[in-house]
């Protein structure tokens, strides 16, 4: 009995040497909800007449993984020089995983700021037309042709690798930036009346880089241990 | 730390916003019907054939006049007098499936005589030949900044022989990309 009390209290100083080392985490620490801002200006700021709202969510898993879905709502509406227009909006998502790469200092105070690094497949089914198309004939003249391709239908998918910051401005208030570097995976058909802007994208070719503001809040479950610990703090005051 | 984050964020907002869209179009958008001339050097031995670079070569396109019941000149000219070349491209019809072209060959053959081993010299002036190109037309859409043409696909190509032996579809699709269409043989 007395040797299981000894190797016990031996546990128990390395543990409390272990505890002056590094904090505990708890595996789930959150959802983070947040809105991008940048998308917002870009899109009033747009002179080509495109469009894109998202917001996304963040879990927080040990505020080292953080597992994101991402949700937004793209389109545009272009007018080019020769009066081709262009018409689409719709639905995309992007699901990822994002992994903070700042370590926990030790004997210092824990830190809220995240440097993020991530990856992410993007998708985006969405409807399109292509307006006003028209071939001429410069050598042997006769008559324009107009061409109009309405409602064609699409599903598009990339990848996008991340990476971002976020700060907590204010209690569970973050807010922070993503740059994003998407590249297309589905691949454009020769000849094939191909999207120019795809929702959640960009524009339609190999590559795009993209940048978000975001400001979010940060859910957290109810600590059941502090509570507690709050109940013993808040009696002596109560006696007053 | 904060610093150096906030210099990264304004250069990425700065380079995100100052992208401007360009639009104009950077694909080929021209389809012309590709011909090559070649001249067949046939002796006891061998036949060589090689491509036949000619004086000067006129070529201009020929439409139908349905008052006259007749083919007339368009009124531009494709090729004038045009000189030292063995390659012309054509543009077919966009919107009919007759195309016809007149070209007019100045040009000399030089053969070696195996027997006497002197130079025969075989001059061609003013030479007319007439091609009727039968094609099927469809549309290609290229881009937004480039919009749409016209690809053609050559059926048959039929020739009067005052010059020309012999002629050969090679490649019957008529697009934006290069590549010979049709061989013509002396």
């Amino acid at each position: 009995m007395l040797m299981v009390f000894s190797a016990q209290a031996q546990n128990i100083k390395s543990k409390t040497k272990l505890a002056t080392d590094s904090i505990v985490v708890p595996f789930f620490n959150g959802i983070i909800v947040q809105g991008d801002v940048a998308s917002i200006a870009s899109s009033i700021l747009s002179k080509s007449g495109t469009y894109s709202y998202e917001g996304s969510a963040q879990i927080d898993l040990k505020h080292k993984f953080y597992p994101t879905f991402e949700l937004g709502y793209a389109g545009a509406d272009k007018l080019t020089t020769d009066n081709i227009g262009f018409k689409t909006n719709g639905l995309f998502w992007r699901g990822g995983i994002d992994f903070n790469m700042l370590k926990q200092k030790k004997d210092s105070k824990p830190t809220t700021s995240l440097l993020l690094l991530g990856l992410r497949l993007g998708m985006s089914s969405f409807n399109y037309s292509v307006s006003n198309v028209n071939i001429t004939d410069d050598y042997w003249g006769g008559s324009t042709q107009t061409l109009n391709y309405n409602n064609i239908s699409t599903t598009k998918i990339w990848y996008e690798l991340t990476g971002g910051v976020r700060v907590e401005v204010l209690k569970n208030l973050y807010m922070g930036w993503t740059i994003r570097l998407k590249t297309l995976v589905s691949k454009n058909a020769d000849g094939a009346i191909t999207p120019w802007y795809i929702p959640g994208f960009g524009t339609n070719k190999s590559s795009n880089l993209g940048l978000n503001y975001t400001v979010g809040y940060k859910f957290q479950l109810p600590a059941k241990k502090k509570l507690p610990v709050k109940a013993i703090e808040s009696t002596p005051v109560d006696k007053k | 730390m904060k610093k150096t984050q906030y210099i990264v964020f304004t250069l990425c907002l700065i380079a995100a916003f100052s992208c401007a869209v360009d639009e104009s179009c950077r694909t080929n958008r021209s389809v012309l019907m590709d011909l090559g001339m070649y001249h067949v050097n046939k002796t006891d031995t061998s036949t060589i054939t090689t491509a036949f670079s000619f004086d000067s070569l006129t070529v201009r396109g020929l439409k139908y006049d349905n008052a006259a019941n007749k083919y007339v000149y368009t009124d531009s000219i494709l090729y004038n007098n045009a000189k030292a070349i063995s390659k012309i491209n054509l543009p077919l019809h966009s919107f009919e499936s007759t195309s016809a072209f007149e070209v007019t060959f100045n040009g000399k053959i030089i053969k070696t005589n195996t027997v006497t081993n002197k130079n025969d010299t075989t001059v061609y002036v003013n030479k007319k030949d007439t091609l009727t190109v039968t094609h099927q037309n469809m549309d290609k859409y290229l881009s937004l900044e480039c919009g749409s043409i016209k690809i053609h696909s050559v059926d048959t190509i039929l020739t009067t022989n005052n010059f020309i032996d012999s002629i050969r579809i090679t490649n019957r699709k008529v697009n934006n990309i290069n590549v010979e269409n049709i061989k013509i043989y002396k």
